[in-house]
């Protein structure tokens, strides 16, 4: 077993996510030999005890002010064998976009909740990202055990206040586990300063999720056409499916079918390809295959020219801009043609519905694109049910087709 | 998942992003090529994507202080697999005798950074292929896919753009500004080396243990320490790695001169 499941640490500002990470490697053992000298050194040059954050903190700026700044990466291996790398992102709403760009690429989430304070609007906010992002296996662990004495009632009671809120959002988390990451206490072992605590340590709770399958229609999105031994190939990555040499394949939205005559990968022909493959396609006919089309062969997904959305805001944005869309390697243009809601992303409360979409709103949205794109529901496909919109900048709301 | 599932999935994905990179950059897109197992990893890769006829260049950062046996792998595979070798080297600096003695930190930035500056605008390049990894530095672990260098080559590394699910990039870079592309990102060196024997990959021979030691990572030759090792094949490198607690870049100079040393280097534009 070689493959990692990628596991994204959220919650709100100081409630200890990159400690937590840095403890765990640590007590795993999976820190090189300087590593631990170096943190050594810096924490007690900046004035303070052993800081396991700093491990994931590597930036001068985010050791100087104690806080994460950017998403990182670190891996990790426990003794049965298996594999995680951690995903570690800033609390601050201002470095949302950081903290979405890292769960992106998570298969589970590690909600961190500060039990001297509860739930709080970051939190509330990562909780709904990660529910938005698809994203719906969440453990939750109530952080800084030891400063509120390992008080079992103080930990019901949080655990109560959180269970209320992720249920508003359709978030049921398997496990909350009381931790203190500052004292490794609930990380790998039982605590014995929580000998009430009946669950899991974080470590094997973390041993029984997998990750998500990726089965289901085939769906190969053309990346580009490229001319080899003067011959055209349509090269691209399978997000879903698989695909056969000699069968008859859809190409959408230009609605004909054609025979896959030959799947490459390198200099070598081969009878099946499936997701996620990177390959090179030729069809019996190549002239019309251009970037942006999608090839599929049953259930084929729709061609839209309006789609009804739910998107989170990363930059503000006036909903009468012409905007762009993305989705897989489609792009078109896009209005937003009408607002049926805002909400506050942490708060769920409702905004008013026009003017402009501020950073963390989330609105459901009818969008209109010119021209016409393949797209599906995202509970049925994520690849192609997600997309980005963007102006003349960069990126400024992700969103989902519902 | 086996091995081979696991490492089609890791190359799958750097293909992805390659042909990303040229579908966004066509001829102004070149990789950078030190001869060091990721880089060539990443030139393998790109013969891969492109089914063996790379079309874009691929650049040799030269400070004239690499290890012979470097010298001889370029010239050995530049020619093998048809590569259009590009050369960078700070030709002025070196006649004035640019050197480490000069700290070590004012060498790299010159004969490395400064050499690439060059090549850059000779060639009209708006972006380039690295092969860094996160798992390489604490601070590489902080990358973009597609990362952005302003005119003066900085990495902005306090304001990154969004990034989602390896599929959408910021790729705009305005005039003067480049884009590092990192297809090499997610990989970890364990992987490197399994793809380099699965794919029977040639690589230099000093990362083969000789006389108790070998070297783990290589560049310049008065800047690398070799490490201690009887790993003289690339099954004991494999095995060698998964039990070490020696980190990778353990043996190179730059990194160590001072604190903070390759957030410096790198915010300044080095890889």
């Amino acid at each position: 077993m070689q493959d990692y499941l990628k596991i994204v640490v959220t919650g709100e500002v100081d409630s200890g996510k990159s400690t937590l990470i840095g403890r765990f490697l640590y007590e795993m053992g999976s820190l090189s030999e300087g590593v631990i000298e170096e943190i050594e050194n810096v924490s007690q040059r900046l004035g303070g005890d052993l800081e396991f954050a700093y491990l994931l903190d590597s930036l001068e700026e985010e050791r100087r002010n104690q806080l994460t700044i950017d998403t990182t990466q670190a891996f990790c291996k426990t003794k049965k064998g298996k594999q995680f790398i951690f995903i570690d992102v800033p609390g601050h709403k201002e470095l949302l976009k950081n903290m979405l760009c890292g769960s992106s690429y998570a298969d589970i989430a590690i909600l961190v909740v500060d039990v001297q304070k509860s739930i709080e609007g970051q939190t509330k906010r990562h909780a709904f990202i990660l529910k938005f992002l698809g994203i719906e296996q969440i453990i939750v662990v109530l952080n800084k055990m030891d400063s509120v004495d390992f008080n079992e009632n103080i930990f019901e009671k949080v655990k109560g206040n959180i269970i209320e809120f992720l249920k508003k959002i359709g978030l049921q988390p398997k496990h909350f586990i009381p931790i203190s990451a500052k004292q490794g206490e609930g990380l790998l072992r039982k605590s014995k300063k929580m000998s009430w605590y009946k669950g899991l340590p974080l470590a094997e709770a973390l041993n029984v999720y997998m990750k998500k399958e990726r089965n289901g229609d085939l769906r190969f999105p053309i990346q580009d056409i490229y001319t080899i031994d003067n011959e055209r190939i349509a090269v691209g990555k399978i997000v879903s499916g698989k695909i056969k040499r000699g069968e008859k394949v859809i190409i959408l939205p230009l609605n004909k079918e054609y025979n896959v005559k030959k799947i490459k990968i390198f200099n070598e022909n081969k009878s099946i390809a499936k997701a996620p493959e990177s390959i090179g396609l030729i069809l019996e006919e190549m002239g019309d295959l251009r970037r942006g089309q999608i090839i599929c062969k049953i259930r084929p997904p729709q061609i839209k020219t309006e789609i009804l959305t739910k998107i989170f805001c990363v930059r503000p944005f006036n909903i009468k801009e012409s905007l762009k869309f993305r989705c897989t390697t489609q792009a078109s243009y896009a209005q937003i043609k009408q607002i049926k809601g805002i909400w506050d992303s942490a708060s769920l409360e409702p905004k008013p519905k026009e003017g402009i979409l501020e950073e963390t709103d989330i609105a459901e949205a009818i969008i209109a694109m010119e021209p016409p794109l393949v797209v599906e529901g995202f509970e049925r496909l994520n690849s192609l049910g997600r997309f980005i919109l963007k102006d003349s900048k960069d990126i400024c709301a992700v969103g989902i087709i519902l | 998942m086996n091995n081979n599932a696991y490492l089609d999935e890791l190359e799958s994905k750097s293909i992805y992003i390659i042909r990303e990179a040229y579908w966004e950059y066509r001829n102004n897109l070149a990789a950078l090529w030190s001869m060091g197992k990721d880089s060539t990893a990443l030139v393998h890769l790109l013969r891969k994507a492109f089914f063996g006829e790379v079309p874009i260049p691929v650049i040799h950062i030269d400070t004239t202080f690499k290890f012979r046996q470097i010298y001889e792998f370029r010239d050995r595979y530049t020619k093998e697999w048809n590569l259009n070798l590009i050369i960078a080297r700070n030709d002025i600096a070196l006649k004035e005798n640019m050197s480490p003695e000069k700290g070590r930190f004012n060498c790299c930035t010159i004969l490395k950074t400064e050499a690439l500056k060059q090549a850059i605008h000779r060639h009209t390049l708006k972006a380039l292929l690295v092969a860094i990894r996160r798992d390489e530095h604490a601070i590489r672990a902080k990358e973009r896919y597609f990362s952005l260098r302003d005119k003066e080559f900085k990495w902005d590394y306090q304001n990154q753009p969004l990034e989602l699910w390896t599929e959408y990039y910021k790729t705009e870079a305005e005039a003067g500004t480049h884009v590092r592309v990192h297809p090499l990102l997610h990989w970890r060196e364990i992987d490197i080396w399994r793809y380099i024997k699965r794919e029977r990959l040639p690589v230099i021979n000093l990362y083969f243990a000789k006389k108790g030691k070998r070297y783990r990572s290589i560049g310049c030759e008065c800047c690398c320490q070799p490490i201690e090792s009887k790993a003289d094949a690339i099954d004991k490198i494999i095995k060698e790695l998964r039990i070490t607690q020696i980190p990778e870049r353990a043996g190179r100079a730059q990194d160590k001169e001072k604190e903070y040393m390759m957030q410096k280097l790198r915010s300044l534009g080095y890889m």
